[in-house]
């Protein structure tokens, strides 16, 4: 197990956002959260990295950090690539004593190898194409080798071949590093290239759980609306 | 009984009434937060010790590049004040004194209270529009993900330049204000240096100089602090930027007086 969430609740005022929900992500699986806007998809997200308190219920992770890959890569925009990349392990005081000043450089440029960025050390985030920015911040997310990663929208706003790159480099990470993996998406591409599993949301309740082939079945009424991108359905979209 | 409520709840004073209660609420909320926060630093400042290299940056900001704005302001102001008091202390028959009225004005108020004002619109609104930029484009919360506390990260270093960076900037604009009433003295009114100087070392008390540089550094900690917090709370987009740095400014202009109020009933009453 490396992380379950079970009996998930949290509320804003009256109004329950996520509203008892519970699933598991072993390590090495990549699960999809799916749901029109609005659902609570990036809140769940939120809740796991511990960003907002949750109300009730429980987060269960195995030792080690959770990374998330922002869904606009918040990238410091005054800092150059190499210290975005390292600020974790100059900053935090237990990996700062752990490595010296030679290893995190050898350790950002594996990094960047590994999201396909190799001497981009010295460039500011406003010098970098969308995709890379996004790159940069994957490369930013695993500099802890951590055992959870979590993805708010990875492909959102990226044209269908940048997409593409980031969905490989998503099942790449997951192959190499043995993380769980959490997506929030809306994008097809995107789960059918990189998720395992799919849970859908609605109403910040799960009204789906299964494979992304299960997902294009389109079995329930709920699947059905959202592979067919349909306003017809019982899911409504809020003003 | 309903329709006097209506015509109440529609009636000016109720409308007043409602801002104000709105306003209250909002200065307690926003004095809880900073209280919070000063709390929260002051824990990172234990646990995880002080950044010495993004102190030295933020010190460089708050004092350094601030110097010519602060210098100019204070400068002004006080041939201002000399240019009107001189001719007239000399016509009373006061010249003697002019120079000590300049120091006691410029040491234990114009220096510090202008200096504040400038800092303010000049460091505390980039603070507080640095760091609500951060909040609105989640870099805040990339911090706190990494495993890094965002308090301590982005207020300790600020807040504490300013407590140590601004003293420093109340001493330099004072004397460059004691000096310019001294030349503007003579200039306007044909008072010697001489006679000015004279009168200035009448005036100056060790007292006033220890105080000045206490008020420095408690202004300087408030502003930081004050802006930095209305960034961190920030919420929304390009509005909420705007928002946070208006609040900065206007608080700590608050904060500047209400401080300086304290200091006049402590120390001179």
């Amino acid at each position: 197990m490396s992380i379950e969430v079970r009996n998930l609740v949290k509320k804003f005022g009256d109004k329950s956002i996520i509203d008892n929900i519970s699933f598991k992500v072993n390590d090495g699986e990549v699960l999809a959260i799916v749901g029109f806007s609005g659902s609570g998809k990036s809140t769940v997200l939120k809740l796991i990295c511990g960003l907002i308190p949750h109300d009730e219920g429980q987060i269960l992770t195995s030792s080690g950090d959770i990374a998330m890959v922002f869904q606009y890569s918040a990238l410091f925009d005054s800092l150059n690539v190499f210290d975005n990349i390292s600020f974790a392990l100059h900053e935090r005081k237990d990996l700062r004593k752990k490595y010296s000043e030679e290893n995190i450089k050898d350790i950002v440029a594996k990094k960047l190898d590994l999201v396909g960025l190799k001497g981009i050390e010295n460039k500011f985030p406003s010098e970098l194409s969308g995709g890379m920015q996004k790159r940069v911040s994957f490369a930013r997310a695993i500099v802890t080798n951590p055992n959870t990663i979590l993805y708010d929208e990875p492909t959102a706003g990226l044209d269908p071949m940048s997409s593409t790159l980031i969905e490989d480099y998503i099942v790449r990470l997951k192959n190499e590093i043995n993380a769980a993996s959490i997506v929030v998406t809306h994008q097809m591409s995107t789960i059918l290239r990189t998720a395992d599993r799919v849970i859908m949301l609605y109403d910040g309740k799960i009204v789906f759980e299964g494979t992304p082939t299960d997902l294009l079945k389109q079995d329930t009424p709920y699947t059905k609306q959202f592979v067919t991108a349909s306003l017809e359905g019982p899911m409504q979209m809020k003003a | 009984m309903a329709t006097f409520v209506q015509y109440l709840k529609k009636s000016t004073t109720y409308k007043i009434y409602k801002t104000l209660s709105q306003e209250f609420v909002n200065l307690t909320s926003f004095l809880g937060q900073i209280i919070q926060i000063a709390l929260h630093m002051l824990k990172c400042i234990f646990k995880n010790g002080i950044q010495i290299k993004e102190l030295i940056v933020q010190s460089e900001r708050f004092g350094i590049s601030s110097l010519p704005i602060t210098l100019s302001i204070v400068g002004m102001t006080s041939i201002i004040v000399s240019s009107q008091v001189a001719n007239e202390m000399v016509k009373q028959g006061g010249a003697d004194f002019i120079g000590l009225l300049m120091t006691i004005l410029i040491v234990r108020e114009v220096g510090s209270v202008m200096s504040g004002f400038a800092l303010t619109s000049m460091i505390g609104s980039s603070l507080a529009s640095e760091i609500a930029t951060m909040r609105v484009t989640e870099q805040v919360d990339a911090i706190d993900v990494l495993g890094v506390d965002s308090v301590g990260h982005l207020f300790v270093p600020r807040v504490l330049s300013g407590i140590i960076m601004m003293p420093a900037v109340v001493l330099i604009a004072s004397f460059i204000g004691v000096i310019l009433g001294g030349i503007t003295s003579n200039a306007f009114s044909g008072l010697s240096y001489r006679a000015y100087f004279t009168s200035v070392w009448r005036g100056l008390y060790m007292k006033d100089l220890f105080i000045s540089v206490l008020k420095g550094a408690v202004f300087g900690g408030s502003i930081a602090l004050i802006s930095c917090t209305c960034g961190y709370f920030a919420k929304g987009g390009a509005k909420g930027v705007g928002l946070a740095t208006t609040r900065a400014v206007v608080w700590s202009f608050i904060s500047i007086v209400i401080w300086d109020m304290i200091f006049a009933v402590l120390f001179f009453f």
